[in-house]
């Protein structure tokens, strides 16, 4: 029913994300909304969140792709542009949406924000500020997380 | 009072753990501990014989009467004994003193029970003392007691009756927090009881023990229910009494202690009785207890039993026959006016068999007026292939069943899903002829109304004061039924049979807001007839009856599940909010404004304006805006916009399909708007899907079928599988709601309602010339070797896209194969070359760092050249109508331009450069043909008949306009060829006009006049367009679905038509045009319903194997 309607853009995209997944990323549409994706993105290597497997939940709004997907971790993460109810600050998602970005390039991109976490444009205060003031402790806090939160198990 | 209270503790500590003794068994067992819970706790749980050694105690000790006393009020301490909360309900009648004796009375049998001489004696004894006591009239029951007392046994002390009186208020209190009523039999029948004894049992006829009339409760019905004995050994008397016992449903007690979960495991659902003599006797059918369970622990119903028939001595498992009478309770008579009662713990939706309705049909009651639809009729999911019956009903079927399935390809066009406007009328039931009154317009409209819009007028006003639709439809809902009970004091009761919800009101086929849905067809003045009903009701005035109009319940819909509560006291009153397309704003405005006497109302526009303030929007007559800024201000503040925080007199969608999708956020925020009336304005109430219909509903706030699951379960599903009942269901819930009248309705006089000059509408069959024909034929056996390949591999359907495709370049070809030519060559182009010029050029001039690179322009350009129709980045499709930006990014105009937020610049979605619309390059591909089409032009035989044709008209020198129609442009693109050759002065009208121009291009068509034709591409027509200066329409192609071309030709045979339309398709023979109107044939012969979806696939690749024969 609510699926009859869905655009041709996003019935390409599903398709092409569940034929030709992007490396670390997984993206599964709801059965019962295609709207709705589980995501799953592996912890870039090389970044305290190595190892970890971190669900999200993705949504594409009934403008999309005229706007933009909602995101969000589901997996508790230690990052600074990640508050703790696991909205993303990411400008992609918000003032600089274009259509032509795909869900696979949000998800792409949320994963090189993980490799880079941006301490300068934080979501989340006390995080970011840990992470300017002892950048090494943080890290190991998000390490800590990651093992705690996001071992996959 | 103290001692009272914990030993009130104590024994519901051991009830809890054995639910199911007699409160007067764990008593005693407790006294036999000393009061020691845990004590008696283990002895009632190692020896389930107990009760027995305590009885024989008891009756040894003698000290019965005083034991008894103490035991009685402990026994009423059983809060979850529901048989007590009934006694006490019964404590405020005269009769309850006699009931506290009749407690004693079966205490005695027990004690006395082997022995027949001493049984007998005893109860004369009571009896005669009950009929005394009556006789007396004792008012209350604690001088009763006391009375009772006395004469019994002189042992009882003032403070017992103390105790016992505190006691009793305890318990009232504790009644009242405990809703947990059970039966009780009452006291007449008691006395029944013990004469039937005395007479012996084979003078007692069933029937006459009527239990007494009570206030509250009212009988439904009596029966016989068989039981089955779970005891042995037991004797029954004929018309003895029994109790019922419910399991506890209710959830706190499971987890309160270990052993209760164990008991309340096994208990599930099984309904025990009991007689007092004999403890458990036996237990009901499933069917009885499934249907009683939820009934009485609603504590609005009842049942009263008595033994009739059993084996004299019971064994396991025999019958045992009761003679049952269920009471409903008055409040469901009574509760406020409109109120309905459901049980609350059976709120799936899904659950076809609710208590209330399934203890109706035990009891054999027949509802005197049957609902139409039932769950089990439902349920059966009959197929209906036959349905030649009600053709009509058919055929609307089929029509739901096509839908269905189209929408299982989403690669057929979009405009495949129209529904055609016959269709449409099938579905809802156009009604031919309407019997309205008709209504003066208000002298503030400055202009005439036709009788029909009056009758509109009429009838859109009555809906608003919401008397006549009432009175209109005073038919039973179609899912309700009407029963009456035994008891003459109650009046009918309807029952819903779909959500056992019951109620005295009677259950009208809607239960709406104020309002509706004017659907008349396109053309009748849906715009003018609202303007004269604002005027005549602009709700400026005191509000007749705003009570019932503001919805303050919760709205639950659906899934959503959302709850909405309005706080209405902080609302302002508002006029009329009236949601439009943004194209017909400033219709909108001028057709208000010029129907209107000046300073009649005021109307604002609120677009684009900075206020937050409701009260700006309140201080007018009518507020305009659309759909747009009405979701936006949804999305920003939820019901806090500006929109919201107004409550209106009357909210009016025009094209209200606009929010056929009722999850989307633009539905949303209009079905939260607070409003005193609301009305839709659509000549398609339905555009693809019968789910559209299920928005407007829910607009209107109308119940039941706000509820999603309801009008899936009862109206989708029946519909898509083919059900007539789903049809008449919705016909029923339109029919006062909706008004639609179509040109063909006809007035009282049986003349039509609007008269309109006749269509005649012909084919003009084309005969290719030979060059054409061998053109098409080598086109044709080129596509069929592709198809056959995709046959032979088994793979059509997933090759849809690519077959639609070839079959697009073959009635292409039937145009003009210019148009195919043109695509299939590749061929250097020469604007492409030009177009790399350009791009070059930029390139050279500005050395600003968002210009794109050399390389990169030439690749794009390289692209082209090699028509690579690459992908446009936002709809992920081959570009159509493709532009390049400055910046040489390729995308469909449409999707750039829908992307930018003003209509005149943006951003690039691919590189973020801010570009104007004016920057923006066609790509070459807009010339399509790679010959020089105009030095070689020839006519295909296509173009050579309309030319014949216009050239007629032309000769005829009647001034007569004509639109051409084709689906694509760069067919237009030819025909602007001959056109210009032979002197024909014509203008355009497609796509790629923004709104200014389109205003432009249809003034100057409509105005002038050697402009005599109109090219017009069959899909840019946007919602009310109004070519009534042209009476020829000339549709050149045929497209997939009728409808389309329907809507075109509507456009010309309007209101405001003078002249006969004349309506010219051009098929070609022998080609797959031909085909194509076979393949619309056989499908709209088709009965969906009988389909499966294998059948709908091979069907499918049968119409697909047909085109290509």
């Amino acid at each position: 029913m609510a699926n009859s309607n869905l655009p041709r853009r996003i019935i390409k995209e599903t398709q092409r994300l569940l034929s030709e997944p992007a490396p670390g990323i997984s993206a599964s549409p709801s059965e019962d909304n295609m709207r709705y994706f589980n995501v799953m993105i592996l912890g870039p290597t090389q970044s305290p969140y190595e190892g970890g497997v971190f669900k999200l939940e993705l949504f594409l709004p009934e403008e999309y792709p005229m706007a933009a997907p909602k995101v969000r971790f589901l997996t508790k993460i230690y990052h600074p542009n990640i508050d703790k109810l696991g909205r993303i600050c990411l400008d992609i998602l918000k003032d600089k949406w274009s259509p032509a970005l795909q869900i696979r390039t949000v998800l792409l991109s949320i994963q090189a924000l993980l490799s880079a976490p941006n301490p300068d444009d934080p979501l989340s205060e006390n995080i970011a500020k840990h992470w300017k003031t002892n950048e090494a402790e943080a890290v190991e806090t998000a390490k800590e997380w990651t093992r705690l939160y996001a071992s996959g198990a | 009072m103290d001692k009272l209270t914990s030993e009130l503790e104590i024994i519901q500590k051991v009830r809890s753990v054995f639910p199911h003794l007699l409160p007067y068994d764990i008593d005693r067992a407790i006294r036999h501990c000393n009061g020691d819970t845990d004590k008696a706790i283990a002895l009632l749980y190692e020896s389930p014989e107990f009760t027995l050694i305590v009885k024989r105690t008891l009756t040894s000790t003698g000290s019965r009467v005083s034991a008894h006393i103490k035991s009685e009020p402990s026994d009423e301490s059983e809060p979850l004994d529901s048989k007590k909360a009934v006694k006490i309900e019964r404590v405020r009648d005269s009769e309850c003193v006699i009931e506290s004796l009749d407690g004693k009375i079966s205490v005695k049998d027990e004690a006395v029970e082997s022995d027949d001489v001493l049984q007998r004696k005893p109860k004369e004894e009571n009896v005669s003392e009950s009929v005394s006591f009556q006789a007396q009239m004792i008012e209350s029951e604690k001088k009763s007691v006391a009375v009772e007392v006395k004469e019994e046994k002189k042992e009882i002390k003032e403070e017992t009756n103390d105790e016992f009186k505190s006691f009793e208020t305890f318990l009232k209190k504790k009644t009242l927090l405990c809703p947990k009523p059970i039966s009780q039999v009452p006291l007449t029948v008691k006395k029944y009881e013990y004469g039937v004894l005395d007479l012996g049992p084979s003078s007692g006829s069933v029937d006459d023990g009527d239990f007494p009339e009570e206030h509250d409760w009212l009988l439904v019905g009596r029966t016989t229910i068989t039981g089955l004995s779970t005891t042995k050994g037991r004797k029954l008397e004929f018309n003895e009494i029994v109790d019922f016992h419910f399991p506890c449903l209710d959830p706190r007690k499971k987890c309160s202690s270990q052993f209760a979960s164990r008991a309340s495991a096994a208990a599930s659902e099984i309904v025990r009785f009991s007689t007092r003599r004999n403890g458990e006797i036996g237990r009901l059918p499933m069917e009885w207890a499934k249907c009683l369970n939820p009934l009485v622990s609603s504590s609005k119903v009842k049942v009263l039993a008595r033994c009739v028939a059993a084996p004299p001595r019971l064994q396991l498992m025999q019958e045992i026959v009761l003679y049952a009478s269920f009471y409903i309770h008055r409040s469901i008579f009574t509760e406020g006016d409109r109120s309905s009662w459901k049980l609350n713990a059976y709120n799936n939706i899904d659950s076809t068999t609710h208590p209330l309705p399934t203890l109706f049909k035990l009891l054999k009651i027949k509802p005197y007026k049957e609902a139409e639809f039932t769950p089990e009729e439902l349920d059966s999911r009959k197929r209906l292939l036959n349905l030649q019956d009600d053709s009509d009903d058919a055929e609307a079927l089929s029509l739901g069943g096509k839908r269905r399935k189209v929408a299982q390809h989403p690669e057929a066009s979009n405009d495949e899903q129209v529904l055609s406007e016959s269709s449409l009328n099938k579905i809802v039931g156009a009604v031919d002829e309407y019997r309205l009154e008709e209504m003066e317009p208000p002298l503030t409209l400055a202009c005439e109304l036709r009788p029909y819009q009056k009758q509109a007028l009429h009838w859109m006003s009555e809906s608003e004061k919401g008397i006549d639709v009432e009175k209109a439809s005073e038919t039973l809902h179609p899912c309700w039924a009407a029963y009456r009970i035994c008891d003459w004091r109650a009046s009918a009761i309807y029952l819903n049979t779909f959500s056992g919800e019951a109620t005295t009101q009677l259950s009208k086929a809607t239960q709406m807001a104020r309002g509706g849905i004017l659907a008349d067809a396109m053309g009748l003045g849906k715009t003018v007839m609202t303007i004269a009903l604002i005027l005549g009701r602009t709700g400026k005035v005191v509000y007749d009856d705003r009570p019932m109009a503001v919805d303050t319940e919760p709205v639950c819909n659906g899934k959503l599940g959302k709850v909405h509560q309005t706080k209405v006291e902080q609302k302002v009153k508002g006029g009329t909010l009236i949601v439009c397309p943004m194209a017909l704003l400033g219709q909108w405005k001028d057709e208000l404004e010029t129907h209107s006497r000046p300073e009649s109302i005021s109307v604002s526009v609120h677009y684009g304006a900075r206020t937050n303030d409701p009260r700006v929007l309140s201080e007018h007559d009518v507020v305009l805006t659309t759909y747009g800024v009405l979701t936006s201000a949804y999305k920003n503040d939820g019901e806090d916009s500006i929109f919201h925080r107004v409550d209106w007199y009357r909210v009016v969608l025009d094209e209200a399909h606009t929010i056929k999708s009722w999850r989307s956020q633009g539905a949303q925020a209009a079905f939260t708007l607070s409003a005193h009336c609301r009305w839709c304005l659509t000549g398609t109430p339905i555009q693809n899907n019968l789910e559209d219909l299920y928005s407007l509903l829910c607009f209107l706030h109308v119940e039941p079928w706000r509820n999603w699951a309801w009008w899936h379960r009862l109206i989708q599903r029946p519909y898509e599988s083919g059900d007539q009942r789903g049809l008449r269901l919705i016909r029923a819930i339109l029919q006062p709601l909706m008004l639609r009248r179509t040109k063909e309705t006809k007035d009282k006089e049986g003349r039509p309602i609007l008269v309109l000059p006749p269509t005649d509408i012909r084919i003009i069959e084309c005969e290719q010339s030979e060059a054409e024909r061998d053109f098409y034929d080598a086109l044709f056996k080129r596509s069929k070797v592709q198809f056959d390949q995709f046959v032979a591999q088994g793979k059509v359907l997933h090759n849809y896209a690519s077959i639609l495709e070839l079959l697009l370049r073959l009635r292409q070809c039937c145009n003009h194969p210019f148009l195919v030519m043109s695509r299939s060559d590749k061929q250097n182009y020469l604007d492409v070359n030009k177009l790399a010029k350009r791009f070059l050029e930029i390139d050279s001039t500005s050395q600003n760092s968002s210009t794109p690179s050399r390389a990169y322009v030439e690749e794009v350009v390289d692209g082209i050249r090699r028509d690579e129709n690459a992908e446009c980045p936002i709809c992920l499709e081959s570009a159509d109508d493709p532009i390049l930006t400055p910046c040489a990014h390729r995308m469909c105009r449409e999707c750039l331009l829908s992307s930018w937020r003003t209509t005149t610049t943006g951003f690039c979605p691919i590189c973020r450069k801010l570009l104007n619309k004016n920057e923006l390059i066609t790509c070459p591909s807009e010339n399509r043909f790679n010959i020089d089409i105009k030095k070689n032009w020839k006519e295909s035989s296509k173009v050579s008949k309309l030319l014949a044709c216009l050239e007629g008209i032309r000769h005829s020198g009647s001034g007569e306009k004509s639109i051409v129609f084709s689906q694509w442009t760069s067919f237009l693109d030819l025909l602007e060829i001959p056109l210009s050759g032979r002197g024909f002065n014509f203008l355009r009208f497609d796509g790629k006009l923004v709104q200014k121009q389109r205003e432009r291009v249809l003034m100057e068509f409509t105005h002038s006049s050697d402009k005599t034709v109109l090219l017009m591409s069959l899909k840019a027509g946007g919602v009310g367009l109004n070519l009534t200066a042209a009476s020829n329409v000339f549709l050149m192609d045929p497209w997939w679905n009728p409808a389309v071309e329907e809507q075109a030709i509507m456009r010309i045979h309007r209101i405001g038509q003078k002249r006969t339309v004349c309506v010219r398709r051009f098929i070609v023979k022998d080609t797959v045009e031909e085909r194509l109107q076979q393949v619309q044939a056989r499908k709209q012969g088709m009965i969906a319903g009988a389909l499966t979806d294998e059948e709908v696939r091979s069907a499918r690749i049968e119409e697909l194997k047909m085109l290509f024969r």
